[in-house]
């Protein structure tokens, strides 16, 4: 049985008078994420709805129970849109149920977009959230710039509830652009593709989408806007790229747009047994660690967002001392990170999910959560 | 403004601070003869005023660890010094104070444009970021009006954003990693040139803390290919409300500029002076910037113009170079100081939803004349983000007092609209007493607790931020 | 920003003046960034901001200042960069010139010091002793050790070569070639007719090869500024008294378009002697003189300067701050350059000072050395085959860490359009197109 508490002093009352520790979570759906964790099973799906939503001011605000889906459907009607285009986890993780908007900011999820316009916490402009002692605690507020204060919001998004759960979360939207469309180049190695993401991401022609599919050799580029204007832009991209061999431009928004989630979705990997790390490093080294990688842990795959800075690897369960060979291999080539995204409970609770943090950062961090939730209620180990 | 006591036990060891700080830096400078370190008494908050104990300027960001190490030992006050471009004193000193200024460490470090970032040490200026990344093609988004003369450091600290964040962001979303150094002297690297490090985003609360946390000493920052042509647009209008709810009815149209910025007619003025910038002689002004080719810039303004037309604009010109561009801008860029024209002036960083701005701007001109008081208005409007500038005279006795009533009354109207006290500027000293307008005592006290996990004994640029009366049982209780 | 002074102090019409300049600044730090000696030093103390907030002390204060203050006052090449860059119409320029005034009437340097500045500030102003006492240093060079420190960089800075006297700086009127169109002045000056002839030849060259008579006047000779500098007031102002009374006789006598002046760190002076004669006798005839004091390039602009063919030699423009921030004269030279046929390329920071600045890179020859490196380094960035600049100063500085020769403006403008080639040139192989 859950508990789920309908409004925040409900919440502030349960959090103030509990004992044991609380697994939260909003609509089930990343809960496989993190490292294993255990306690008495709280959802913050029955507080939902909008709370305001203002298009002329870019804002919505929404309670944090308030599924994704519903979120996304609003904004499309107004012509807007969630620019950060968060990943849906259920295909690669499995699992069922719908995300909430509390879940996104928890994970502080992102997608194809993050290189050109962020994740989730570049677009949280404020959060409500009941801390470890049961008060509510607001941060940050509604309007565009903010400095009034420490930034509590950035601590809370990326956080998996170990600081707090978020009740209320105010977000800044970003107009839908009339349409989408891409160039794929085919056929590429690696380390062309990187080179070629990189050249079409450092012009000014608003690349909004760089990945590339080493298993299927292509190397799509995405860009959104006007039907002039995206047509204008992938004309000086094909002509940009033109050295790097045939290019294919691809004008039909709704296949453009569902290739597109698939990637965000490392939908490629959702059909495939083993493990799935989640990898952040500077683009032009991604390559080299990837052919290191496949080396020394043979048969993983690799698939390349963000320009190549994002890479995710599906690795062999069987392979041992993967998370040493990746996160070696990461420092190696001057630094990054690697986040073990889908695996099995027991590597899950004997592997560090999270890449490992020097011991002045793990200090702050373990003093912050003291400060948050001195009883360590929250997701417990989640992260640790 | 209440300042705390000095500690006296520290002004009588004035002379064996000075002496380890001397031996903290080999190359550095350390200004201790009361007649020097008289100039660093404020930045361009100039209201209150206070020369600190010493003044460091340290060339490397182990010289930085090695006078925090000598300050924690000796439990002084540290404040932190970028260029000194506060406008809300943000680098007030105590009289018991070390300041630590970084402007001797203004190196580039590192290019990467394959990568797209650069590592800078934090005394660089933010324009001096862009400069040398421009023959590249590039350029470092956030663009604080100051942007000549402040400090990256300062900028991290601050959040601080520009008229260009409309499209780009604020210093957040454009900061990739960071060297800092603690109270207690250690060095630690959060972030690095990649994306969204693992772990809870200390980085994210790094930048805009206000000195409260630590140094910043290096920045890993984002650069952003620069866009094809960018073409700025004047728009006059006759009342401030027309202007307002034009910018209102431009976000609503899908149709997002590079930067809506206002001014009114006070500013106008006063800048065009300066800028030759040939701003329209209305009582209100927009600057709408867009970009792209040049046939993405004319969509987007046919669809702009129309807007204002029918919101009544009296007249709209477009530059007609980048030598006009860059006068338009200027002319914004330097209206603070060009106020100086029309006498001394609070500046003020009030954040409302953009939806709000017509009657805002009208409650403002009430309150001011309540107060017989003269207010320019100069300000980002695309994200609500008000500069009003109340004129005063500083030399007679009472006016500084009641232009900051009337400050104070600005702000709390910006919060009761569902805004903020401040956008980019930050708290500092200046609005650290107005703070519980906007939080709960329960909301400034986990915030202060954040602070206290980085500096328990609340040794770090003391007296900004937090409420002196809210901080201080806590720094009896640390 | 706030200032105390009381009221007996504001009897005084120079304190009245620097209250309200002092007034104007609202500390907002712009200058911090344009200021060449805080890019070096990184002290807001050797910042303008940190100078008015010094001088706003000392003046408060009303009594002789510390020897800190005096360093850091000392330390600022007046080059006005900060004037340029001041959004709040700060004068800069009136407001250090009366700090130097009353520092040298108030403090007493310790001995070297004073010496060294009494010294160039007598020699200096006074050719046939200047070119004596260049030749004592030639002598002296060879025992700089036992020179003391403060004045070993009169010898180090001593040009190793004099050019003859030209009989063309002596007072006369040099007629047009062909139809006479303007009567202009030439300030021929002090420092500059002893160390390089070739200017005031060129400029001459150059005006009468265009139709314009031109007048050495009588009487004329230094024009105040490096006495002026150096905090000596009174001084200068006798020998601007003089250029006042001798260029006015020939305003009032046969008439002159203009006061044309190649050394722009005179001009910016010439330009203010309305200023610095403002309630005075010589008032009327001082704003006289100074409105139509033009700098040479100013004034070539209004001359159709006809040349042959483009050369393509790229030249670097070095924008002397007594032209670009003293003057406000920014695109003529470059214009000018550029429409005579050059490839004109400008160097990075092109803002900041090369650390001359009058008699700067003798009293602080440290600072100026730095400045003189970035300067050099950031000129030869872009390739230049020839560095042009607009002022003696700032070309004997440049030239001394360089080895592309370093041409004034003038003298390029009178080799293209028929005049001779600048002797400077000698050993390089750069030719005008047959």
């Amino acid at each position: 049985m859950s508990l789920a508490p309908t409004n925040e002093s409900e919440l502030a009352e349960i959090v103030a008078a509990t004992s044991e520790p609380l697994r939260i979570y909003g609509g089930a759906t990343k809960r496989l994420l993190g490292q294993t964790c255990h306690g008495v099973e709280l959802t913050t799906s029955g507080m939902s709805g909008v709370v305001t939503y203002e298009p002329s001011a870019l804002t919505l605000i929404v309670k944090a129970g308030t599924k994704l889906a519903e979120i996304e459907q609003l904004l499309d009607e107004n012509g807007q849109r969630l620019a950060f285009e968060p990943i849906d986890y259920c295909r690669l993780l499995g699992s069922l149920g719908e995300a909430t908007i509390g879940g996104v900011v928890a994970c502080n999820l992102s997608g194809p977009r993050r290189i050109q316009v962020g994740a989730c916490r570049d677009f949280l402009l404020g959060v409500r959230f009941v801390a470890g002692h049961g008060k509510l605690i607001k941060s940050g507020g509604r309007v565009m710039k903010n400095v009034t204060g420490l930034d509590l919001t950035k601590l809370m998004a990326g956080s998996y509830g170990t600081l707090g759960v978020v009740t209320e979360v105010a977000l800044k939207v970003m107009p839908r652009p009339e349409t989408v469309a891409d160039i794929v180049l085919h056929d590429l190695s690696d380390g062309d593709a990187i080179r070629a993401l990189s050249q079409a991401l450092g012009s000014p022609f608003g690349v909004s989408g760089a990945a590339h599919v080493p298993n299927r050799k292509l190397t799509p580029l995405r860009v959104e806007g006007t039907e002039a204007s995206v047509k204008y832009r992938l004309a000086k991209l094909a002509d940009l790229l033109a050295p790097m061999g045939k290019a294919e431009i691809r004008l039909d928004a709704s296949k453009v747009s569902a290739d597109w989630r698939d990637i965000r979705d490392a939908g490629e990997f959702a059909e495939r047994s083993g493990n799935v790390w989640r990898i952040s490093v500077r683009p032009s080294v991604g390559p080299e660690l990837v052919e290191i990688l496949r080396r020394q842990l043979p048969e993983s795959t690799a698939l390349y967002d963000w320009g190549g800075g994002m890479i995710w690897l599906l690795v062999p369960e069987t392979q041992t001392a993967q998370d040493t060979v990746i996160r070696q291999g990461i420092a190696n080539l001057g630094g990054g990170h690697a986040t073990l995204v889908r695996a099995n409970e027991n590597a899950r609770s004997t592997v560090a999910v999270f890449q490992p943090m020097s011991a002045g950062i793990a200090k702050i961090s373990a003093g912050l959560r003291r400060r948050f939730d001195p009883r360590e209620i929250f997701n417990r180990g989640i992260m640790n | 403004m209440l300042m705390p006591v000095a500690d006296d036990r520290i002004l009588a060891r004035k002379d064996e601070i000075v002496r380890l700080l001397r031996r903290a830096v080999l190359d550095g400078v350390v200004i201790a003869d009361p007649a020097e370190t008289k100039a660093y008494e404020c930045d361009a908050y100039t209201a209150y005023t206070c020369a600190p104990l010493a003044v460091v300027l340290p060339n490397t960001t182990q010289e930085v660890a090695a006078v925090l190490r000598v300050c924690h030992e000796q439990g002084v006050p540290v404040v932190p010094r970028g260029s000194g471009t506060s406008l809300t004193g943000g680098a007030l000193p105590t009289a018991d104070s070390v300041v630590v200024g970084m402007s001797r460490m203004a190196r580039v470090l590192e290019t990467d444009i394959g990568n797209r970032f650069i590592r800078v040490e934090a005394g660089c200026t933010n324009l001096s970021v862009s400069k040398f990344v421009e023959q590249a093609g590039f350029f470092y988004a956030p663009d604080p009006s100051s942007q000549i003369a402040c400090a990256i450091g300062g900028n991290i600290a601050t959040n601080a954003g520009g008229a260009h964040c409309l499209k780009y962001g604020v210093t957040s979303n454009n900061l990739l990693g960071v060297t800092f150094v603690s109270i207690e002297g250690e060095i630690l690297e959060f972030g690095g040139p990649f994306l969204d490090a693992g772990g809870l985003d200390l980085l994210g609360i790094i930048c805009g803390s206000e000195g409260q946390l630590g140094i910043v000493t290096e920045a890993t920052l984002r650069i952003l290919p620069s866009p094809e042509n960018a073409r700025p647009v004047l728009f006059g209008f006759e009342t401030s409300a027309q202007a307002g709810a034009c910018v209102s009815d431009i976000i609503r149209s899908g149709t997002l500029p590079v930067a809506i910025e206002f001014m009114d007619r006070l500013v106008i003025r006063a800048t065009d002076d300066f800028a030759k910038a040939n701003y329209p002689d209305t009582e209100a002004l927009l600057i709408v910037e867009v970009e792209g080719s040049i046939e993405e810039i004319e969509a987007q303004l046919a669809i702009i113009v129309a807007i204002a037309t029918s919101h009544g604009a009296v007249s709209v010109r477009q530059s007609r170079s980048a030598a006009d561009s860059a006068n338009i801008w200027k002319g914004r860029k330097s209206a603070f100081g060009a106020m100086g024209r029309l006498g001394d002036y609070i500046c003020l960083d009030g954040v409302i939803p953009v939806s709000q701005l017509s009657l805002v701007l009208q409650r403002i001109t009430e309150l001011a004349a309540t107060y017989d008081l003269k207010v320019g208005n100069v300000f980002h409007a695309g994200d609500g983000n008000l500069h009003p500038l109340i004129l005063f005279d500083e030399n007679l006795p009472g006016q500084l007092e009641k232009a900051e009533a009337l400050g104070a009354e600005i702000l709390r109207l910006c919060v009761d609209v569902g805004g903020c006290l401040t956008g980019e500027h930050g708290v500092g000293v200046e609005k650290r007493d107005l703070m519980p307008l906007q939080f709960s005592v329960a909301d400034l006290d986990v915030q202060m607790s954040v602070k206290e996990v980085f500096d328990p004994a609340w040794r770090l640029n003391p007296a900004k931020v937090f409420p002196l009366a809210a901080s201080a049982d806590r720094q009896v209780l640390q | 920003m706030k200032t105390i002074f009381t009221d007996d102090q504001r009897l005084d019409p120079k304190i009245r003046d620097s209250e309200k300049i002092i007034r104007t600044c609202v500390h907002c730090g712009f200058c911090t960034a344009t200021c060449p000696t805080y890019q070096v030093l990184g002290d807001e103390l050797d910042s303008p901001r940190g100078r008015i907030y010094l001088i706003r002390e000392m003046l408060q204060n009303n009594r002789s200042p510390d020897a800190k203050t005096v360093k850091h006052i000392d330390r600022c090449l007046s080059c006005l960069s900060c004037v340029t860059t001041c959004p709040s119409g700060v004068d800069y320029k009136q407001l250090i010139d009366h700090a130097r005034e009353h520092i040298e009437l108030t403090y007493r340097r310790p001995l070297a010091d004073r010496t060294l500045r009494a010294v160039l500030a007598y020699v200096l102003q006074r050719p046939a002793l200047l070119r004596w006492a260049i030749r004592a240093a030639w002598v002296a060079r060879p025992l700089r050790r036992a020179i003391p420190k403060k004045l070993r960089s009169m010898v180090d800075f001593a040009p190793h070569s004099l050019p003859a006297a030209s009989q063309r700086d002596l007072p006369q009127v040099v007629p047009a070639v062909g139809e006479k169109k303007f009567r202009v002045a030439l300030l021929t000056g002090c420092v500059q007719k002893v160390l390089d002839t070739a200017i005031n030849d060129a400029t001459i060259s150059l005006l009468t090869r265009h139709g314009c008579d031109v007048v050495v006047a009588k009487g004329a000779g230094c024009c105040g500024a490096l006495s002026l500098h150096l905090g000596r007031s009174s001084e200068s102002r006798k020998a601007a008294e003089k250029n006042v009374e001798a260029w006015f006789a020939e305003i009032d006598g046969r008439g002159l378009d203009a006061i044309v002046v190649n050394t722009s760190g005179c001009g910016t002076v010439i330009k203010d002697y309305g200023l610095i004669f403002r309630d005075t006798e010589l008032a009327a005839k001082a704003l006289r003189v100074a409105k139509i004091t033009k700098d040479v390039t100013e004034f070539a602009s209004q001359l159709d300067l006809s040349v042959a063919a483009n050369s393509n030699i790229r030249v670097a423009y070095h924008s002397a701050c007594s032209l670009q921030h003293g003057q406000q004269v920014r695109h003529e030279p470059v214009d000018l350059l550029a429409k005579a046929g050059f490839v004109v390329v400008e160097p990075n920071n092109a803002h900041l000072c090369c650390g001359s600045a009058g008699t700067y890179n003798l009293l602080q020859p440290e600072i100026s050395g730095e400045l003189r490196r970035r300067k050099v380094a950031t000129l030869e960035a872009v390739t230049p085959q020839i560095i042009a600049a607009g002022n003696i100063g700032c070309m004997m500085q440049i030239a001394a860490g360089t080895k592309v020769p370093v041409i004034h403006t003038v003298e390029l403008l009178d080799w293209v359009t028929g005049g001779k080639r600048p002797e400077k040139l000698r050993g390089f192989a750069i030719e005008l197109p047959e």
